[in-house]
């Protein structure tokens, strides 16, 4: 063979050959972006296309890898598979080997787009569906991954916040396809007896990118949530990340801790709100025996207003006021102004000429003495009209 | 046999209050403070309530100052609970 001669192969050398060089002059494990076409699954094996609208390749999840997978994408959803390659030297084919498969961010969007547009058709999503958070719940739920640095924060603020509250973690798994058992807890928590009954229930999951919050817009676990018996509060991924159990939860709090904060009331509020009852009460106190002091004040003025001298100096006042008017009234006054009492002898007051007859005997009664007078005729004054008899 | 000696109130009224919550404490204590306010209360018994106010706010304030926290792990499956298998301090 010269050194210009080319290679000369069996079919079997030749694939051989091909299968080594693949082998060595590529990347162990790589990352493909692309869309899923067509994924079935044929005798426990997932087979699916991967293309980018121009290109394409074969690749297949082997049934022990698909049910480790945590997502199964649909016809025509995004993916990133992680994966390596597989060369069958018999017969020259190449497959991309999938490791681990997850949906892309627009696959995820799109979903979490239909399902939302479903439940808001539905008044799912409704602000005005959304109760009112428990003041100072006695139980509250938490459900989460256990154990996680997101349980770990949210049981840290719980305790330096309010540790009056119980708390009951509920282990649930966060990622992937999980709905299935994320429901079934859901459904155990509202059939629970009265002794694990909670005031409210916090779904929390720290952060991660949106594609592992995927199942956070499961219709199912959504409706779920939207209906549970006590409000529910949602502390998912990170403040950007905005799921669909968000919009049916009755409060969406940022982060994890934020939802413990809206759930929780703040010891150190509680603590100024006890010292200034404190205070109120000792004022009340100091207040009351103020207010009483004043009364017995009052009652002493008035008592010293009824002194017996003080009764005395009124009477005296009284009989001098009687005086004066009697005074006002005594016909002494009349005589001393020049007018006459006209009397018989024997003391009867002369009103009228007929008490009288010529030649009786009268007496006068002036301011200072009496004159005896003798009626020498009696005269009848005319009246004013003239109409003299 | 001579009379038994009276409880003392205030042992009592501290026992009572150790009987109640935060809310029931702090609930008592308002319901005392509106009985003071509202002139209701004569004076035999105004130091009582006055007393009584303080005991159901000290209460409130020792329950914020020293309760744990009771935190436990649910069972969804079997529903029963059990301490939490992770470590809740850091």
């Amino acid at each position: 063979m010269t050194a210009d001669a080319p290679p000369t192969y069996s079919v079997g050398e030749l694939n051989s050959a091909i299968g080594s060089l693949l082998e060595r002059g590529f990347a162990p494990r790589f990352l493909v972006q692309a869309t899923a076409v067509k994924p079935q699954v044929k005798k426990g094996h997932l087979w699916l296309t991967l293309t980018d609208g121009e290109s394409s390749i074969t690749a297949v999840a082997w049934a022990s890898k698909l049910k480790q997978l945590n997502y199964v994408p649909a016809d025509g959803e995004g993916v990133t598979v992680v994966g390596k390659l597989n060369f069958w030297a018999a017969r020259a084919t190449l497959a991309v080997q999938v490791l681990d498969m997850r949906p892309s961010l627009s696959t995820v969007l799109r979903r979490f787009e239909a399902v939302k547009a479903q439940l808001e058709s539905e008044g799912l999503i409704n602000p005005a569906r959304q109760r009112t958070l428990p003041t100072a719940p006695k139980r509250l739920a938490i459900l989460t991954s256990v154990p996680s640095s997101a349980l770990a924060d949210m049981l840290r603020t719980a305790r330096e916040r309010w540790p009056l509250t119980d708390l009951l973690v509920v282990p649930i798994p966060v990622q992937g396809d999980v709905s299935d058992r994320i429901n079934a807890v859901l459904q155990s928590l509202r059939q629970a007896p009265p002794s694990l009954q909670v005031d409210a229930l916090v779904l929390a999951r720290g952060g991660g990118s949106r594609e592992d919050l995927m199942v956070f817009d499961d219709e199912s676990i959504c409706r779920n949530l939207a209906t549970h018996p006590v409000p529910v509060v949602t502390g998912i991924g990170h403040e950007d990340d905005l799921t669909v159990a968000d919009l049916v939860a009755d409060h969406r709090a940022a982060t994890p801790t934020a939802a413990i904060v809206s759930l929780l009331p703040s010891r150190e509020t509680a603590a100024l709100l006890v010292s200034d009852r404190r205070r109120q009460l000792t004022r009340t106190l100091f207040g009351w025996l103020e207010k009483h002091r004043q009364r017995i004040d009052d009652r002493r003025d008035r008592w010293g207003a009824i002194t017996p001298q003080a009764l005395v100096e009124k009477r005296r006042s009284q009989l001098t006021q009687r005086q004066q008017l009697l005074l006002a009234l005594s016909p002494q006054r009349w005589l001393a102004r020049g007018f006459a009492i006209l009397e018989s002898p024997s003391g009867t007051v002369i009103r009228s000429i007929e008490q009288v007859t010529p030649n009786d005997s009268l007496v006068v009664r002036l301011s200072d003495g009496d004159v005896l007078v003798e009626a020498q005729a009696i005269e009848t004054v005319n009246p004013p009209d003239g109409t003299n008899p | 046999m001579a009379p038994k000696a009276a409880k003392d109130p205030l042992k009592q009224w501290r026992q009572d209050a150790e009987a109640l919550n935060y809310e029931e404490a702090l609930q008592a204590a308002d319901l005392l403070l509106n009985q003071l306010q509202n002139d209701a209360t004569p004076l035999a018994e105004l130091q009582q309530t006055y007393q009584r106010g303080q005991i159901y706010l000290e209460r409130c304030e020792s329950l914020l100052r020293t309760v744990e926290q009771s935190v436990l792990q649910l069972d969804p499956d079997t529903m029963t609970t059990s301490a939490l298998d992770c470590p809740t301090h850091d």
